[in-house]
């Protein structure tokens, strides 16, 4: 088994402002976990800068080009009220899309069977043409895009279960029933989307959880939606908006999902991907804001992945 | 402890309590709140009409997690005026209720204080802390001995 870690040292110049959540602290938790002895079979790639064109899939020229014009050459940009940028926040983000294009690339490839993507900023709120939520580039629906036009894959699964629910994934899916959505999260939080009804054209299921859910109602959601869902769309690859924010010390949310959680969660979606796809998985890093509950549910994540059946 | 049936809530409420109208900003009511010890603040109209009440619980419900930010934002919630988070029509009583039915009120209620109207007008305040007090002031001054007490 190769686990593939797409990772780069610009993530962690991405500064967002003093106090700001979504810090490269984050990501030195994260990476410092993984430079363990139990991760010494992690085969670490640097992840390159995306090209405009893998870009262009999910979002107009127009606001590539407005987003990367808008980068300071000093101090800080806010793009919303959460989503700041600063001189070193344009490579970070071409950096972060273009990791999961090349996870995409390699994995389909053949050269791993899973990898992971350690990179700020996240990617799920990024819509086509608004960065919001921390995010953007949506650079799982980027990755999928790769997918589909450089691979000729015809069935892309994203699975998203960090605790806000991925709006703009789900934008960028939800007119194409190529393409599968999924998401876990907790209802009445930002962005506010990820209601039940919000089906697309079939291939959007959204599972919003009540504050105060954990263990038992992730189980459930899995085995009764999520699972037969992700089944019965037969995806050529699965990847994962790996956002570790539902955790019971998590201070931007209220569920309590727990390393167990997260270790069985993962298990499940790689069973399934070894029945489906031939364990080919690009996990690719979210929200998570408590650090070391962050970096303790990344490692059992990646451990998982490391440690995935092996297809049948 | 007779005595206390005899009280009425005018008896031990704060009278002409201070006030806020709907416009004022959440960062003045802030304000208000570290200077005094209040449960909440009544909102009223020119006329003194009460229209709402203004608790901490309220104030605090304006930080709670929603759909319009990951994290909220002080100063733009502070800006926020009271009528987007004071409880309107909130229950109120009148300044000749019974204050032994206002206690019971008030444990029924779980709440901290009541907002005492008459003739539709504002007219004061009664807190957890004022019943407190009446009580210790109507047993101040020793009841009728029973016959078991020793005599002194």
């Amino acid at each position: 088994m190769t686990t593939l870690l797409y990772t780069h040292p610009v993530f962690l110049e991405h500064d967002t402002g003093f106090g700001h959540p979504e810090c490269p602290a984050r990501l030195t938790a994260i990476l410092n976990a993984l430079k363990t002895a139990p991760f010494a079979a992690l085969e670490w790639r640097d992840a390159p800068a995306a090209a405009t064109e893998q870009l262009t899939r999910i979002h107009p020229s127009k606001y590539v080009e407005r987003v990367l014009s808008r980068i300071p050459k000093q101090g800080y940009y806010a793009m919303d009220g959460d989503t700041i940028v600063s001189p070193r926040s344009g490579e970070a983000a071409l950096r972060a899309a273009g990791a999961v294009c090349a996870a995409v690339d390699a994995v389909l490839a053949g050269e791993a069977d899973n990898a992971f993507c350690a990179v700020r900023p996240p990617g799920h709120h990024a819509e086509p043409d608004q960065a919001m939520g921390f995010c953007v580039f949506g650079n799982v629906a980027i990755g999928a895009a790769q997918a589909r036009a450089v691979h000729g894959l015809e069935r892309i699964a994203a699975i998203d279960f960090d605790v806000h629910h991925g709006n703009g994934t789900q934008t960028a899916f939800e007119r194409d029933p190529g393409y599968l959505y999924i998401s876990t999260h907790q209802n009445h939080l930002y962005p506010g989307t990820g209601r039940r009804d919000e089906r697309g054209v079939g291939n959007i299921i959204n599972v919003p959880l009540s504050a105060g859910s954990g263990s038992d109602e992730l189980r459930l959601a899995w085995q009764q939606e999520i699972e037969p869902a992700l089944r019965a769309f037969q995806p050529q690859l699965i990847l994962i908006s790996a956002g570790f924010d539902a955790h019971y010390l998590d201070p931007l949310a209220e569920l309590n999902f727990s390393e167990d959680d997260y270790e069985w969660l993962t298990q499940g979606i790689l069973a399934v991907a070894a029945d489906c796809c031939a364990g080919r998985v690009v996990s690719v890093l979210e929200g998570g804001y408590n650090l070391p509950a962050l970096a303790a549910s990344t490692a059992v994540h990646v451990k998982a992945l490391m440690e995935a059946p092996r297809a049948v | 402890m007779y005595e206390f049936l005899h009280y009425q809530v005018r008896d031990a409420m704060t009278a002409d309590p201070i006030t806020i109208r709907t416009d004022t900003r959440l960062r003045e009511v802030e304000e208000l709140f570290e200077a005094h010890d209040f449960n909440g603040v009544p909102v009223v109209d020119p006329h003194q009409r009460l229209l709402g009440i203004l608790t901490k619980f309220d104030l605090l419900k304006a930080f709670c997690f929603d759909a319009h930010a990951m994290v909220p934002r002080y100063d733009e919630i502070m800006e926020q005026t009271a009528a987007t988070v004071m409880t309107h029509d909130p229950v109120s009583v009148s300044p000749q209720l019974p204050l032994s039915r206002l206690l019971q009120k008030l444990v029924e209620m779980r709440t901290k204080s009541l907002p005492v109207v008459d003739g539709g007008r504002l007219v004061g305040i009664i807190a957890r802390e004022d019943v407190l007090r009446a009580l210790r002031r109507a047993t101040a001054t020793p009841a009728v001995p029973t016959h078991e007490e020793p005599q002194s």
